[in-house]
């Protein structure tokens, strides 16, 4: 295929020329791998800020009601659904905690210690003490860590719920910390506890949900508001922002990744009309030879293509370096989600082959025009040219 | 215009016309038989239509009206992809300058007409090794055109017209950027392999001292063959047109 060998040679040969046209290709590439990886990174610390560590649905009682009375029955009917992996059921209430002089109101959640632990995976979060304790010591309490530290209490020490004109005295038994908001108000209690401050019986506020697919929550409470009388709400609805923001991440980065594709193209393209323009004589002088349009167009595509290959590696290298080194940065990405405060870079393997398919593309689309304008040149004018 | 046998070109009342408005007619009508074998010179002043004419049998180029018949077939309007067949197969060609590939040696430069005719390698490198041999470059295979001199590309350049054996060599002015010594090896390797191999030459020259040592001469003005001189012996003999048009 001699086609092959006109377009490896040149590309040896005209070492400048190769050099850059695959330094467009790769800088575009690091670009995409870059935004790709911190993009995905800050989208995943989100999600796992907000929506895995908040239930992906919430049961709440029939409309006019405000407690499940028969919150055992309903929970093992939601189990039986596929797709659910947990669910845990919630009194929840707004009440006030004190420590000494010092008080704060709280939001607090009587639940059963395990299902709670397998929703929300509490004991993952806990600064210290073991949550499943609670389960045992009906005057245990799991505060969050800003809470605690604006009551000024420690583990072990004790502090009064208020609900009303009613109290509790009870112990603190650890301390969590989330990374979210609820950090400053959340008092977790044994459901036995919560139900014995509120005073309306065994009974819960919610049930919630996990699903082994948070995107099928919409889809799944919407079903089971049809198919029965308890309110089912999806994270979606509850955080609607949040829900935006990942839903739309997907076309702003196709949007980011089309204006560089764009600007690339126009790059080589225009390296690639220099070299056509220089290598005019050389074209027309393979046609006299009985070279045909088609291998003339191949040459040039060829010598595009084979650039995108290293092209794409050393791009994805360059990109995985650059976000490294801004990983490095202290940067508050995600406000009060963000964990510690810095961009962790997420090395996907599929970033490899999306960034080698981008290079090849990139080559592809902006070589086009210049190797079809080489291929429909006029041999006669293509010989007599200078 | 009846085929002959013994005749590889026909062109047939062959003009071309460039320009919409304007129009220039570079070639008017003209009728020529070339037979196999025949050592053929083109010359004329600058712009009186001999590289047009050349580039219409090189079929580089389609005539506005009249008929090229090669090898007895007319190929005045073939498709570009089969011209770039014929142009491979039966033409090869030689310019002012040497037009070699820079980035290949003088072997590769040979070789890839054949390479374009999807013959092996191994056999392209064999021929190709011939074909330099037979130039006088046999210790310069491995050469890149920047590394020969004028001459040597030149011949390198006839090397790689010779590659796929075609019927027929066109050269347009090959010797009009080299030296009276290099002109003179390129003009004796040119009539060397003529008789040996019986191989057609058409070359377009202003160089009457290289044009008068070939068979035929014919003498092209304003796109017409004013005056064919054909040799006899150590001199020429003019057509009556030719006379006439003097």
């Amino acid at each position: 295929m001699f086609e092959l060998d006109i377009a490896l040679r040149h590309m040896l040969t005209n070492r400048r020329g190769t050099a850059f046209t695959l330094l467009s290709v790769a800088i575009a590439v690091a670009i995409i791998i870059m935004s790709l990886g911190m993009t995905e990174s800050v989208s995943s610390q989100i999600i796992e800020n907000t929506v895995d560590k908040n239930p992906h649905i919430l049961v709440g009682p029939k409309e006019g009601e405000s407690y499940i009375n028969m919150y055992r029955s309903l929970s093992s009917q939601l189990r039986s659904h596929p797709g659910v992996s947990a669910l845990s059921p919630r009194l929840v209430g707004q009440g006030a905690a004190r420590f000494q002089d010092n008080v704060q109101s709280v939001e607090f959640v009587g639940v059963n210690p395990g299902l709670e632990d397998q929703l929300m995976k509490v004991q993952q979060s806990a600064i210290s003490g073991d949550f499943s304790q609670l389960r045992f010591n009906k005057r245990g309490a799991f505060l969050g860590s800003r809470l605690a530290q604006n009551l000024n209490i420690r583990e072990g020490g004790d502090f009064h719920l208020y609900l009303k004109n009613d109290s509790l005295r009870l112990k603190v038994m650890g301390i969590m910390e989330k990374g979210t908001i609820k950090d400053q108000t959340l008092v977790y209690i044994s459901l036995d506890a919560a139900q014995e401050l509120l005073g309306e019986g065994d009974v819960v506020t919610e049930i919630g949900v996990r699903l082994s697919d948070y995107a099928l929550a919409p889809a799944m409470a919407r079903e089971w508001n049809e198919i029965s009388q308890y309110e089912a709400t999806s994270w979606q609805d509850f955080s609607p922002e949040i829900a935006r923001f990942v839903g739309n991440q997907g076309v702003t980065n196709i949007l980011f990744y089309m204006f560089i594709l764009l600007i690339s193209a126009f790059v080589i393209a225009n390296t690639t009309i220099m070299v056509v323009s220089r290598r005019k004589r050389e074209i027309g002088i393979l046609m006299a030879m009985g070279a045909r349009r088609r291998s003339i167009l191949m040459i040039f595509l060829l010598e595009n293509m084979l650039i995108s290959l290293p092209a794409g590696a050393l791009g994805t290298a360059l990109g995985y370096a650059a976000a490294r080194a801004i990983a490095l940065l202290p940067m508050n990405v995600t406000s009060a989600a963000a964990g510690d405060g810095r961009i962790a870079i997420d090395p996907r393997p599929e970033y490899f082959a999306l960034a080698l398919l981008f290079a090849l593309s990139l080559n592809f689309i902006s070589g086009l025009y210049p190797a079809y304008s080489a291929a429909s040149l006029d041999p006669v004018e293509a010989i007599g040219s200078e | 215009m009846n085929n002959r046998d013994d005749d590889i070109i026909v062109l047939e009342d062959l003009s071309k016309i460039y320009g919409d408005g304007v129009q220039v007619r570079a070639l008017d009508g003209i009728s020529l038989r070339i037979k196999a074998g025949e050592f053929v010179a083109i010359v004329g002043p600058s712009g009186s239509g001999k590289s047009t004419l050349l580039n219409m049998i090189g079929l580089l180029d389609t005539p506005s009206h009249g008929h090229i018949i090669l090898k007895g077939i007319d190929v005045s309007r073939a498709s570009p992809d089969e011209r770039a067949r014929l142009r491979n197969q039966e033409l090869g060609f030689v310019f002012q300058y040497h037009h070699l590939i820079p980035e290949f040696t003088a072997l590769e430069n040979v070789m890839m007409p054949m390479l374009i005719a999807n013959k092996s390698k191994a056999k392209a490198h064999l021929r190709a090794e011939e074909l330099l041999a037979a130039v006088g470059l046999g210790d310069r295979l491995h050469s890149r055109p920047n590394q020969l001199s004028g001459g040597q590309n030149q011949r390198v350049a006839v090397a790689r017209a010779l590659a796929n054996d075609p019927s027929i060599v066109i050269g347009d002015e090959l010797t009009g950027n080299l030296d009276t010594k290099s002109s003179q090896l390129i003009y004796n390797l040119l009539r060397e392999l003529n008789r040996k191999i019986n191989q057609t030459f058409i070359l377009v020259t202003h160089d009457m001292t290289l044009a008068e040592k070939t068979d035929r001469i014919l003498r092209i003005v304003d796109g017409k063959i004013v005056c064919e001189m054909k040799r006899a012996g150590e001199d020429f003999v003019a057509t009556d047109y030719c006379e006439r048009a003097e």
